[in-house]
C-alpha cells in the first residue's frame, strides 16, 4: 500500500466489509432464487471491493475480487453455468477476500491465496474459452481525499447517457397512521420513475412500517426532470421531500457507480451515527443504573430535612430523577442491536452445514430487524447457532427419506422473531422429522433421572425438555445421538441465565419448534466474586477499589478493632460473613481482603476466596428477598449458581445500628 | 369543473359517510357500487376522475376491480379505503396500480388531504 494510502485503511476495511458480507448473503440466496437484480447486486458489490483493493494496492484483493466479478457476469448472462460446485468457488474466494481486508485492518501479511486463484481462472478460461483480463492495481499516486476511492479499471470510456441520479430524502409524517403503507407507495411511485438504489431502510423495514424517525433516503436514477420527481412526491399526502440532488450522471454499466455512491452513503451515514466501544456502553449503563440509585437515595435523606427547606429539596431531587431516568432509558437503547448482526450468518452456515450432510435446507428469516440489548445478542447468538445446526443435523431428513413420506427434497427451517411489548420471541421450526416424547422419558427413566410416576404425569412438551438434561439422548435418531443432550442443555441454560423461558414443541414426522422467550433488555453488571462460608457472592465491581492477601500477623489490632494496613492507612477489617450472619469458624494464616468503599470510608471485608471477576446479568430480588439489608440484588453465573449481589454500605450501617 | 367521483363500498353506511365527506369538499359523487364487479361496471360507464375502493367485498374483491380497472385505464386514480391491520393487502393493491389509500374510521380531512393531493389539486 502505498504510504499516502494508509489514510483510506478504515473507510477501506469498513466498506469492503459490508460489501463482502452482502455478497455472502447473495451467493447463498443466488442457490434459491437467481433473479437479475440479486446477480446484478453482486456484480456491484464484487466490481466495488475489486476497484477499492486496486486503488489501495492490494494486488492479491483486487486480482480476486476481479475473477470474482469475471465469474459473477458469466452467470448474468447465462444462468445454466450456476451449479453448486460455483457457488462454493466464490464462496471461497469471498472468503478468502474478507481474511485479506482482516489482515489488511490488522497490518499482517494475507496468506496468498495461489491455489484460489489459479482454481478461479482456471473457471473462467474453462466458461470462456480464454484467459481472464490483467487486473490494473493503483501502485503510487493515490486519489486525492476528494475523489472516490477508485476510478474502476475496466469502466466503459464515455458510457454515460441522459439518465440522472437524484439523492432523494423523504419523512413519513409522525401522525400516519400506517407509515409502512405510505413509504410503499412513495416507494411504488418511485420505481415507476426509473431504477432505485441504497434505498434506506431497506423495502422489508420499511414494509413493515420500521422506519426511525420516519427518515427514508434513496437514490434514484431517472431520466425524469427534478420538477417531476419533486411533484411525484408532493401529490402523496402524509410525505415530505426534505431533499433532492443530483448525484451524477450515470454510466451504461451497473457496476461502475457503486464505489462513489457507497461512499457517499457511507459518509452520509458517518454524519448520523459514532461507532463506540461496547465497554464504554457497558460503563454508562452501569453509571446511569447508579445515579438512579443515588438519586432514589438523595429521596430518602430529604424526609430527614427540616420542612422549610424540604419542599425545595424534593422539588431538585424530582428534577433530577426525571432526568436520570430519561438518562437510563436513553442508555438503554442505545445498546439495542438488530438480531440481524447475529442471524445475517446464518444462511451461510445452513447451507454450508446442509451440503456437508448432503441435504437441501432453506432458511427463511423473518423479524431479524427487531432490536435487542447487546448482551442478549451476544447471549442468544450461539444458542441459536447450536439449534439452527441441530435442525440441520438431526431434524431435517435426507432428501431420498424425506420424498418417501410425501415431504418434498427439500428441508425449511423458518427462523423467526417476535416482539412483544417487553419480551421477544425468537422461534425456530423445522419441518423434519420432530422428537419423540415417549422415547425421551423412557431413557430418562431408564437412567434414573425422573420416577416413572413423573414421567406418566408428564405432557409431550415436558418430555421434550428432558432432551435438554444433561446426557440424555435417543439412540434410534428419533433426537439423534451424539452431543444433542449436552447442547440443548447449554442453550436452555442460556436462555434462562438472561430471565428467558425455553420450550420445544415437536411432532412426530412434522417437525420440532424450539421457542426462546426473552426479556428485550437486561441489566449487566460486573462482579467482584468471592466465597464466604461455601456461598458466593458479587460485589459492583465499581465498587471494588483494590484487593489483597495479607497474613494475619500483618494486621494490627486496637482494643476490640483490627486493621487493614493499606496504602499508607489503616482500613478497619470486618468479616463479610459476619456482617452477613453467616456462621463461620475462626481463621489464621493468609486470606483474602476485598478494599472498598464504606459511607464512612475505606473498609476491608475479610473473605474466603477471591474468584475472579464475571460480568452478569442483574435481576431484582423477589420479595420477601428486598427486604434484607444489603442485598442489591441476584444473579446467575455462567455455571448456573445463584449469587446474591452486595451492596456493602447498607450492610455496615445495619452493623453499626445493630451494634 | 368539480371532479367526479366513483364510490366503492359493500356497506351503505360506509358509501354515505364518504359522499358526505366528498361532498363537503366540493367533489362530486357521480356513482356508486356495492361490489367489484360493479365497480368495475361503473368505472367504464361512467369514467370518474377518482375511485374510492373497499378492499373486501364480495363477488369481486377491491384488489381485483382495481387491477380491472388499472387494465382498462392505467391512468385511472384509485385510492383504496382500509382498515389498520390490511396493511399488506393495501401493499398488494398498491401493486396492482392503486394510486393512494386512506383508512377507516375515516376523518374528513385527511381524506381530503390525500384525494386532492392524489387529484393533483394542491
Amino acid at each position: 500500500m502505498p504510504i499516502e494510502m494508509s489514510k483510506y485503511l478504515g473507510i477501506y476495511v469498513t466498506e469492503a466489509t459490508e460489501h463482502l458480507e452482502a455478497l455472502g448473503r447473495e451467493l447463498v440466496e443466488l442457490e434459491k432464487n437467481a433473479a437479475d437484480s440479486l446477480v446484478d447486486s453482486m456484480f456491484r458489490h464484487a466490481h466495488s471491493v475489486k476497484g477499492m483493493a486496486a486503488a489501495m494496492g492490494y494486488e492479491a484483493s483486487a486480482v480476486l475480487a476481479h475473477r470474482l466479478e469475471d465469474i459473477v457476469q458469466l452467470v448474468r448472462g447465462d444462468r445454466s453455468k450456476l451449479n453448486g460446485d460455483l457457488v462454493d468457488l466464490l464462496l471461497a474466494a469471498t472468503d478468502a477476500l474478507m481474511e485479506q481486508v482482516r489482515a489488511a485492518a490488522e497490518n499482517r501479511e494475507a496468506p496468498q491465496p495461489d491455489e484460489l486463484l489459479g482454481r478461479l481462472t482456471g473457471t473462467v478460461s474453462a466458461l470462456t474459452g480464454r484467459a481472464p483480463a490483467p487486473t490494473r492495481v493503483l501502485q503510487a499516486a493515490p486519489p486525492t481525499p476528494s475523489q472516490p476511492p477508485s476510478p474502476p479499471a475496466d469502466a466503459p470510456a464515455g458510457a454515460s447517457n441522459f439518465h440522472g441520479r437524484w439523492a432523494i430524502q423523504l419523512r413519513v409524517a409522525a401522525s400516519c397512521q400506517v407509515p409502512g403503507v405510505r413509504a410503499f407507495l412513495v416507494y411504488k411511485r418511485l420505481c415507476n420513475a426509473g431504477q432505485i438504489f441504497e434505498l434506506r431502510p431497506p423495502i422489508e423495514s420499511l414494509r413493515s412500517g420500521r422506519i426511525p424517525e420516519g427518515l427514508i433516503s434513496l437514490e434514484l436514477e431517472t431520466s425524469a426532470p427534478a420538477s417531476e420527481i419533486e411533484s411525484l412526491v408532493k401529490n402523496i399526502a402524509e410525505v415530505e421531500l426534505l431533499s433532492l440532488q443530483q448525484v451524477k450522471p450515470a454510466a451504461v454499466e451497473p457496476g461502475s457507480q457503486e464505489p462513489s455512491a457507497a461512499s457517499k452513503s457511507a459518509s452520509q451515514e458517518a454524519h448520523r451515527t459514532v461507532r463506540i466501544r461496547t465497554e464504554l456502553l457497558d460503563y454508562f449503563l452501569e453509571n446511569a443504573g447508579e445515579l438512579l440509585l443515588a438519586s432514589a437515595n438523595m429521596r430518602e435523606w430529604g424526609k430527614g430535612l427540616p420542612a422549610q427547606i424540604r419542599t425545595q429539596f424534593n422539588e431538585g431531587v424530582d428534577r433530577l430523577q426525571l432526568l436520570v431516568k430519561d438518562l437510563h432509558g436513553k442508555v438503554m437503547s442505545s445498546r439495542m442491536m438488530p438480531l440481524a448482526s447475529v442471524t445475517d450468518r446464518f444462511p451461510r452456515a445452513t447451507r454450508d452445514l446442509a451440503r456437508r450432510h448432503g441435504k437441501e435446507v432453506d432458511l427463511v428469516i423473518t423479524g431479524a430487524e427487531v432490536e435487542l440489548d447487546r448482551a442478549i445478542i451476544d447471549s442468544v447468538s450461539d444458542p441459536l447457532l447450536h439449534l439452527l445446526r441441530n435442525c440441520v443435523d438431526h431434524g431435517i431428513e435426507e432428501p431420498k427419506q424425506r420424498e418417501d413420506v410425501k415431504k418434498g427434497p427439500r428441508g425449511r427451517i423458518l427462523l423467526g422473531v417476535r416482539r412483544t411489548q417487553d419480551r421477544v420471541a425468537i422461534e425456530l421450526e423445522d419441518d423434519g422429522r420432530g422428537m419423540d416424547a415417549e422415547k425421551l422419558k423412557a431413557i430418562a427413566k431408564e437412567r434414573g433421572l425422573i420416577t416413572a410416576a413423573a414421567a406418566a404425569k408428564m405432557s409431550d412438551n415436558e418430555a421434550y425438555l428432558l432432551a435438554c438434561l444433561p446426557g440424555i439422548s435417543t439412540a434410534t435418531g428419533v433426537t439423534d445421538t451424539s452431543g444433542r443432550g449436552v447442547g440443548l442443555d447449554a442453550v436452555k441454560k442460556a436462555v434462562e441465565n438472561l430471565g428467558g423461558k425455553f420450550e420445544i414443541e415437536s411432532r412426530r414426522g412434522r417437525g420440532t419448534r424450539f421457542v426462546l422467550d426473552l426479556p428485550l433488555t437486561v441489566s449487566v453488571v460486573n462482579l467482584m466474586l468471592a466465597k464466604v462460608c461455601d456461598e458466593v457472592v458479587g460485589l459492583p465491581i465499581t465498587k471494588v477499589l483494590g484487593a489483597a492477601e495479607v497474613d494475619s500477623g500483618k494486621l494490627s489490632s486496637s482494643r476490640d478493632s483490627t486493621f487493614l494496613p493499606h496504602e499508607n492507612s489503616l482500613l478497619p477489617v470486618y468479616e463479610l460473613a459476619a456482617l452477613l450472619r453467616w456462621p463461620s469458624a475462626p481463621t489464621s494464616g493468609a486470606r483474602p481482603y476485598i478494599v472498598t468503599e464504606g459511607e464512612a470510608g475505606k473498609v476491608a471485608l475479610a473473605v474466603d476466596k477471591l474468584l475472579g471477576q464475571e460480568e452478569v446479568v442483574l435481576k431484582v430480588l423477589p420479595a420477601p428477598l428486598q427486604l434484607i439489608p444489603g442485598l442489591s440484588g441476584v444473579s446467575i453465573l455462567g455455571s448456573g449458581r445463584p449469587i446474591f449481589i452486595l451492596d456493602v454500605p447498607r450492610l455496615l450501617e445495619h452493623e453499626l445500628a445493630a451494634s | 369543473m368539480a371532479k367526479r367521483v366513483l364510490v366503492v363500498d359493500d356497506a351503505i353506511f360506509m358509501r354515505n359517510m364518504i359522499k358526505d365527506i366528498f361532498m363537503s369538499g366540493g367533489l362530486e359523487v357521480v356513482g356508486e357500487a356495492s361490489n367489484g364487479l360493479e365497480a368495475v361496471e361503473k368505472y367504464k360507464e361512467l369514467k370518474p376522475d377518482l375511485t374510492t375502493m373497499d378492499i373486501v367485498m364480495p363477488f369481486k374483491s377491491g384488489i381485483e376491480a382495481t387491477r380491472d380497472i388499472i387494465k382498462e385505464n392505467d391512468k385511472a386514480v384509485v385510492v383504496m379505503c382500509s382498515a389498520l391491520g390490511q396493511e399488506s393487502l393495501v401493499m398488494e393493491a398498491i401493486e396492482a396500480g392503486a394510486s393512494d389509500f386512506i383508512v377507516k374510521p375515516f376523518r374528513s380531512d385527511d381524506v381530503l388531504a390525500v384525494v386532492k393531493k392524489v387529484l393533483g389539486e394542491e
